[in-house]
């Protein structure tokens, strides 16, 4: 890092992935008071997991696709299994269906404990990272690590194990876990519910910046639940559609500077997917104990603020154990445990809630089953457009704080996303240039 | 008890040293613990451990197939030799957070095989790939030495 008294060009750039260079990075070009370039490049493996498909049996879809990301397996699991039975016409039975959403609120416990409690907390604390804050905080460490091992016992017992997943299947699951065996679960999910209370209580005192956005919010909507696992895709621009016509209404577009894709909803722009989107359109669908926490540490009908996206995901964890619980409660094994899928020639498209927010697939595959072509949009590649607004935002207000601290905010507002870069962030480097 | 932790992804070039070690520490019937991208979760499996092998590409800038040995001591993993192949919490994060929770291994020993490409879909350096072997039978010696 290198300064100067009187910078009239200040750039912020980040090398994360040092060992995948080039296929991601933030830089920030600030001349005077002008924010005059930003640029958010994400690291995109989707994009060779399609090629990789290619020619595949349609049932090896799951288990290809949960490798490109060990935190949310899940959503990769369920969304390209939710493609393959509609290509194959199969409608889950109840229960089946239910275990399916069981081990999405594991993924949503996990994943959200890891990001807001070991990664996002210590932005808000002044510490480097969740070392440093178990250093000096090790009963919330402690906490929040049993939190996340709740999320991946869920994950375990459902999945087969909690990292790739091997007990979901297209159609059901291989074999479907006893009552008693998820009965088993219901006491550390009941202490997870409570200290999920309490961990809402303490993100919320946290100090937030001052900024707000005027998002375009895209999430799925299930009338009657908390869409995670299915739902139409819906958005606060009036949009209600099937998840087959997403390509009809949502562009991909190359952008000249970078390899990536931006994503655009025709007639709007770049739109948010992702905790704060599903708080905005669902909220109403939460659980009472969840709707009544959110009352209480003051988030309304809307969050507009994304620095305050770990307090909505600190409350959707709250309600992931509340629906574990609920889920449990009323479980019954089904027999048989999955629904035999037949190929047949045809166009799928699966649509789920990662804790990132939506994770789109299509595949098309022949009447042997082979899959001919897919196509899988991640959620961060979603908000990738809308992070970069984000950037110039924040740094536009925040020009008056010193290099060290711009960098740090920077960091701050990429983690607000939760995207798959999450740490790398900590290399951010600060780079001033007098002009 | 002693067992190996193997870092890397299949599907990204080089990164595959770790997966790839893992192989064939488990067919030499080595304790190797799962991991994949996700780091905290070797807190439980690692706490009380005598000896922790970690096995992981590295990028330093030597030639490929270069094989690396380090041992820190009570001090902190070299985030330069490119340890961090995770997107969200790195394996030294991992492994200074469990010793600020007393939930570390006794002992750490690194292993490190140079790389030469990380990218998704290209194969495994040819000069990597003839590394293996012999790190692998580092490893298993390591693990089963009293």
């Amino acid at each position: 890092m290198s300064s100067s008294d009187t910078p009239t060009t200040r750039e912020i750039r980040t090398d994360y992935l040092a060992r995948v260079e080039g296929e991601g990075g933030m830089f920030v070009r600030v001349r005077g008071d002008e924010v005059e370039e930003v640029q958010f490049k994400i690291f995109e493996p989707p994009r060779f997991f399609e090629a990789l498909l290619r020619g595949r049996q349609f049932t090896e879809a799951p288990d290809i696709t949960a490798r490109i990301c060990g935190i949310c397996p899940i959503a990769y699991i369920a969304s390209s299994c939710n493609a393959m039975e509609a290509v194959c016409g199969i409608e889950l039975p109840e229960q089946v269906r239910l275990l399916r959403r069981l081990a999405y609120c594991g993924e949503w416990i996990e994943s959200h404990v890891l990001h807001a409690a070991m990664l996002h907390a210590p932005d808000f604390l002044g510490y480097a990272g969740a070392v440093e804050l178990a250093r000096d905080r090790r009963d919330l460490v402690e906490t929040a690590l049993r939190l996340k091992k709740a999320g991946n016992t869920v994950m375990d017992v459902v999945g087969g194990r909690a990292v790739h997943p091997v007990n979901l299947r297209v159609g059901g699951t291989f074999r479907a876990p006893s009552r008693p065996e998820l009965q088993a679960l219901v006491p550390e999910l009941e202490w997870a519910r409570e200290s999920a209370v309490e961990f809402t209580r303490w993100v919320a005192t946290f100090d937030f910046p001052d900024y707000e956005q005027d998002y375009a919010f895209v999430a799925l909507r299930q009338p009657g639940e908390y869409a995670i696992e299915r739902g139409r895709i819906v958005s606060s621009t009036g949009l209600d559609i099937d998840v087959s016509e997403y390509e009809q209404h949502f562009t991909e577009s190359h952008v000249e500077r970078s390899n990536a894709l931006h994503s655009t909803l025709a007639g709007v722009g770049n739109y948010l997917v992702g905790p704060l989107a599903r708080y905005a359109l669902n909220s109403g669908e939460l659980s009472p104990l969840a709707r009544e926490i959110a009352a209480e540490v003051g988030l309304g009908d809307v969050v507009r603020n994304p620095f305050r996206s770990i307090v909505v995901r600190a409350v959707e964890t709250v309600y992931a154990a509340d629906e574990a619980l609920r889920i449990i409660a009323q479980y019954e094994s089904p027999e048989p445990s999955f629904i035999p899928a037949v190929p047949r020639a045809g166009t799928g498209h699966g649509c789920t809630e990662a804790p990132r927010g939506i994770c789109w697939h299509r595949y098309e595959i022949d009447g042997e089953g082979s899959i001919l072509d897919a196509k899988i949009v991640p959620p961060t590649s979603q908000n990738q457009k809308t992070i970069e607004q984000d950037i110039v935002g924040v740094v536009r207000r925040s020009l008056h704080l010193t290099d060290e601290e711009l960098a740090h905010r920077c960091e701050l507002t990429i983690r607000n996303y939760d995207p798959c870069i999450s740490c790398a962030t900590h290399f951010l480097r600060l780079e001033v240039e007098r002009a | 008890m002693k067992a190996a932790a193997c870092l890397g992804s299949r599907y990204r070039g080089d990164d595959a040293v770790g997966p790839l070690v893992a192989d064939r520490l488990r067919a030499a019937g080595a304790a190797v613990l799962e991991c994949d991208d996700e780091p905290t979760r070797l807190l439980e499996a690692w706490t009380g451990l005598d000896l922790l092998v970690i096995v992981d590409a590295v990028s330093s800038g030597s030639p490929p197939g270069t094989v690396h040995r380090f041992d820190p001591g009570d001090g902190p993993l070299p985030h330069d030799l490119g340890l961090a192949s995770t997107h969200a919490f790195s394996v030294p994060e991992a492994l200074e957070l469990g010793r600020a929770l007393g939930r570390a291994p006794r002992r750490v020993l690194v292993v490190g095989v140079e790389g030469a490409s990380f990218r998704m879909g290209d194969p495994v350096t040819p000069a990597v790939d003839a590394a293996l072997d012999g790190v692998a039978a580092a490893v298993v010696a390591e693990l089963s030495e009293d």
